[in-house]
């Protein structure tokens, strides 16, 4: 490495041949930082790091975690954004779309259909005998399909009865098909509903209204169903926030969508009604004039008679902003569904906007892997950073004391660091935070992981700066302040410790990228924090089942890379400073 | 010497007691009332009145009723006449359920001391006699990397390279279930288990210690005896292996026997992700169960543990250099 720079600094400033010059004098905090810096690795090790420390604590603010949020529709989706990803021959004349949980369907005007998104190997086997698809419906995990002889076709998902078509169906008229959470509904045009499915999930109540049934719609949790004569019927058995549905719009109802936990109706008059919870007002420039309405799982969009659309609802994933493009466009259709939305225009274009995918994937919760990832680095750095911090504190204080004072209290002092020393660390903190962590609340437990490892960590630090002081107190310098008569514990930490701070900050470099290991650690093994507050280490936790690791693998590879870029990157500045600060150590 | 041993056994003892006390102090605060743990609980509610007096002789029998520092002499007494206590999970004394566990985690560790002392040493004088090479620098990088890497990260990639991907390994476990054979078979079978953990083991210590032997090398090479031997015309060989090699063996002596005594801690999170059923999967399950008699048995084992193995690594300082002197 010398002799690369050594030509380098020829390069740069002539050959050797002139003379040498006398060596300037530099003060030792610039020599440094100039051996600091030509090490490559550390000098990588330092921007490697910052852009790490950067991005866990700038990122959140702009993308932050809801850390109760939790979807099952959207387990285990792999990293990508192509969920809104239309193929080609899709785009010519769409006829129909409906977006499943992480998929799409839908048929263009060949009756053709077409499935993108995160389809699963199973749901992209679309049956070869479905020639000309007129109507298709996408749910959680299964497509439902009618061609123009009035066939039905179902595939993906087969468990619960939801492969195979009952049987009362074959050669009935159908007017609408829709697949929703690992349910099949299917209406006849004689108004009667067939149902079939996971009835865990949802069981329905179906006598009254067989028969009169002109339109349904279907959500995770609820089902409405709307009458011949403009009414609207609740068909879930169970009661949910739909059911309450207003007197004042029975009878005059057009169309109606339901999300999980709110419906919408538009009148005859072209006004929209939403009930159930978390309501949100309906835009008020679409009253008076909607014509048809969707709904996703949290977001409705409504069209209008002038073709326009209006989104509205929870916009966590940008399902409620319809894009600025469609302005002036005169939609013909939308359709919404899950965190999706598409909108066809008149000249046949295709609008999307809502959720495009994950750019990490999700967890086994439905979780957002790289917010997961930012938030959970901020805590662990946070964590880390705080525990080196008391142990650095501890070390100085006990160190500088045991060193400087000598005799008893150095006898006294260091024995007490062998006791803490001699306590095994991994078991101690695992059992404290068995012990002491169940009862206390999310933040005591995290700030308990902090205190217990800075508390223990400090011995090493201790004796090291111990070591230095004893070299050091001996030193004219000291001598010099005791005559004049400065105060002892001024001598300490004013004089003495300034002269070994360096030592020190070495040594809480390596310390910390010891913590963040410790730490990740013990909440992999789940006494460190526990979810849902993530953390990098407890990101690691659900990935130990073989499954996982093969089959999921950007559940552990996002969080594992990111834990060893990290304490990668401090070890190698820690180790450069220490090559910067004392050059013999370099040369071994 | 010998005074030196002596006083550092009476602090070593001094300390032992402080810990004990320490750690007897968290286990009192613990939740919860071992007698009743003891006891079946259905009997609360079918026959109460026996159940309250089986209930007070359990606490009578562990010494419940004793004021706190009664009941720690007692527990100590116990300890330091061999009597560890009794899991309530188990139902059995600590002794006897730690005693295949400790088998499986020597088995374990020395297979891994043996394997990280053959990558380590080669590489580490390979990288002290061309210091500053590309092969050098390599080995830095790599070595740097490699201790930055928590051992149940390694164990996440080998997992899903070698038995994932390439299903070449077991990834659970200390035998195969119902295996039948002789005990040649046998062993092959505990080997192979053993692949996985052994490796991640190897290479999640291999990093520092590599650093460690070639810092004593370079330390070595430096010595006035190595130029003296070059002058003589050594050839380069015989001067690194024989002459360089035995003075760095005085550092590396150290590291081993603490090492050793580390051969029987096991290592709680490897044991735990294989599933390898050693000390410190003990320790983790009884954890999780709240088997807290066996937690404070396995942590007073932890702390004699590591005092003996400061003990150990001064001592093997001193018998590996006459000239070093203790104090």
């Amino acid at each position: 490495m010398r002799g690369r720079f050594g030509s380098l600094r020829k390069a740069i400033f002539g050959s050797n041949a002139s003379p040498p010059l006398e060596e300037t004098v530099e003060t030792p905090l610039r020599t440094i930082l100039r051996n600091f810096q030509r090490n490559i690795a550390a000098m990588a090790g330092l921007g490697i790091f910052l852009l790490i420390l950067l991005s866990c604590f700038i990122l959140p603010v702009f993308f932050p975690l809801d850390t109760s949020y939790q979807d099952v529709t959207q387990q285990n989706v792999p990293p990508g954004f192509n969920m809104l990803r239309l193929p080609t021959e899709m785009e010519k004349e769409p006829v129909q779309i409906s977006a499943g949980s992480v998929f799409s369907v839908g048929i263009n005007g060949d009756g053709k259909v077409f499935i993108w998104g995160q389809a699963s190997q199973k749901l992209r086997q679309i049956p070869g005998n479905l020639r000309r698809a007129v109507q298709v419906s996408a749910g959680l995990d299964h497509v439902l399909a009618l061609d123009d002889t009035g066939r039905l076709f179902t595939w993906g998902n087969s468990r619960f009865s939801l492969g195979s078509i009952p049987p009362e169906l074959l050669g009935a008229e159908i007017r609408q098909v829709l697949a929703g959470n690992q349910v099949s509904l299917v209406l006849t045009s004689d108004g009667r509903l067939t149902f079939w499915g996971n009835e865990n999930l949802m069981t329905l109540r179906l006598q009254e209204v067989q028969g009169r049934i002109q339109k349904a719609a279907l959500s995770s949790s609820a089902c409405l169903a709307l009458l011949e004569d403009g009414t609207v019927a609740s068909l879930t058995t169970l009661e949910t926030p739909v059911s309450a549905i207003p007197e004042s719009i029975q009878g005059k109802v057009a169309d109606i969508a339901v999300t999980d936990k709110a419906a919408a109706a538009v009148t005859v008059e072209g006004r929209v009604v939403t009930w159930g919870s978390n309501v949100q007002d309906v835009p008020e420039a679409l009253q008076g004039k909607a014509v048809s309405i969707e709904a996703g799982r949290s977001h409705f969009t409504a069209l209008a008679s002038d073709g326009t659309v209006f989104s509205w609802g929870s916009n966590n994933f940008g399902q409620s902003d319809v894009p600025s493009s469609l302005e002036g466009e005169k939609v013909t259709a939308v359709y919404a569904g899950s965190y999706q939305n598409y909108a066809v225009t008149e000249s046949g274009k295709v609008k999307t906007w809502g959720l495009k995918g994950y750019l990490m994937g999700t967890d086994g919760y439905g979780r957002d892997i790289f917010l997961r990832l930012i938030s959970g680095g901020r805590l662990t750095l946070t964590i880390g950073a705080i525990a080196v911090i008391i142990s650095t504190f501890i070390g100085i204080l006990v160190g500088g004391f045991s060193g400087y004072y000598g005799g008893k209290v150095d006898m006294v002092l260091m024995r007490f660091s062998e006791i803490v020393g001699s306590i095994p660390f991994l078991p101690l903190a695992m059992i404290l935070s068995a012990i002491v962590g169940n009862r206390v609340s999310e933040l005591g437990r995290i700030s308990m992981i902090m205190v217990i490892l800075g508390v223990l960590s400090w011995p090493g630090l201790s004796r090291l700066v111990r070591a230095q002081i004893l070299a050091e107190r001996e030193k004219e310098f000291v001598t010099a302040a005791r005559a004049v008569g400065v105060r002892e514990q001024t001598i300490l930490f004013r004089h003495i410790i300034p002269n070994v701070i360096t030592v020190i900050i070495v040594s809480a470099t390596l310390d910390f990228a010891a913590c963040l290991l410790t730490e990740s650690s013990l909440s992999f093994l789940g006494f460190g924090v526990v979810e849902p507050s993530p953390t990098w280490g407890n990101m690691l936790t659900g990935s130990q089942s073989s499954t996982v690791i093969g089959t999921y693998w950007w559940r552990w590879v996002f969080p594992a890379l990111a834990l060893s870029l990290a304490t990668i990157s401090i070890n190698l500045v820690g180790d450069g400073l220490r090559d910067a600060i004392d050059p013999k150590s370099s040369e071994r | 010497m010998g005074r030196y041993l002596a006083r550092r056994l009476l602090y070593m003892i001094f300390v032992f007691f402080v810990v004990s006390i320490l750690l007897f102090g968290i286990y009192k605060l613990v939740p919860g009332d071992p007698a009743r743990l003891m006891l079946d609980s259905t009997l609360a509610t079918t026959d109460p009145e026996r159940y309250e007096a089986m209930y007070e002789a359990a606490r009578e029998r562990l010494g419940l009723n004793d004021p706190i520092p009664i009941q720690y002499l007692k527990w100590i007494g116990n300890m330091l006449t061999g009597n560890f206590g009794y899991s309530s999970v188990y139902r059995m004394d600590v002794i006897d359920m730690v005693a295949a566990p400790m088998k499986n985690t020597i088995l374990l560790n020395l297979a891994a001391l043996v394997l990280v002392f053959c990558i380590t040493i080669p590489l580490g004088i390979a990288a002290a006699v061309r210091k500053n090479s590309l092969f050098d620098h390599t080995i830095q990088v790599g070595t740097i990397v490699g201790y930055s890497l928590p051992a149940f990260l390694i164990a996440l990639v080998l997992i899903f390279l070698l038995a994932v991907k390439v299903p070449a390994f077991p990834i659970s476990g200390v035998t195969t279930p119902g295996f039948q054979g002789n005990a040649f078979q046998k062993a092959l079978d505990v080997l192979y288990h053993m692949c996985l953990p052994l490796l991640v083991l190897a290479l999640s210590s291999a990093g520092g210690l590599t650093r460690y032997v070639r810092a004593a090398m370079i330390d070595a090479l430096r010595m006035d005896c190595i130029r003296t031997a070059r002058a003589k015309g050594l050839r380069e060989k015989v001067v690194i292996y024989t002459h360089a090699f035995r003075n760095a063996l005085i550092p590396m002596v150290t590291i081993l026997t603490g090492w050793f005594v580390g051969v029987f801690g096991g290592s709680v999170v490897i044991e735990t992700i294989f599933l390898w059923n050693g000390i410190g999967k003990v320790l983790v399950d009884s954890l999780r169960q709240q088997d807290f008699s066996v937690v404070l048995a396995m942590q007073m084992f932890y702390v004699v543990l590591t005092l003996a193995g400061n003990l150990l690594m001064d001592l093997g300082y001193c018998l590996a250099d006459p000239r070093v002197k203790l104090n």
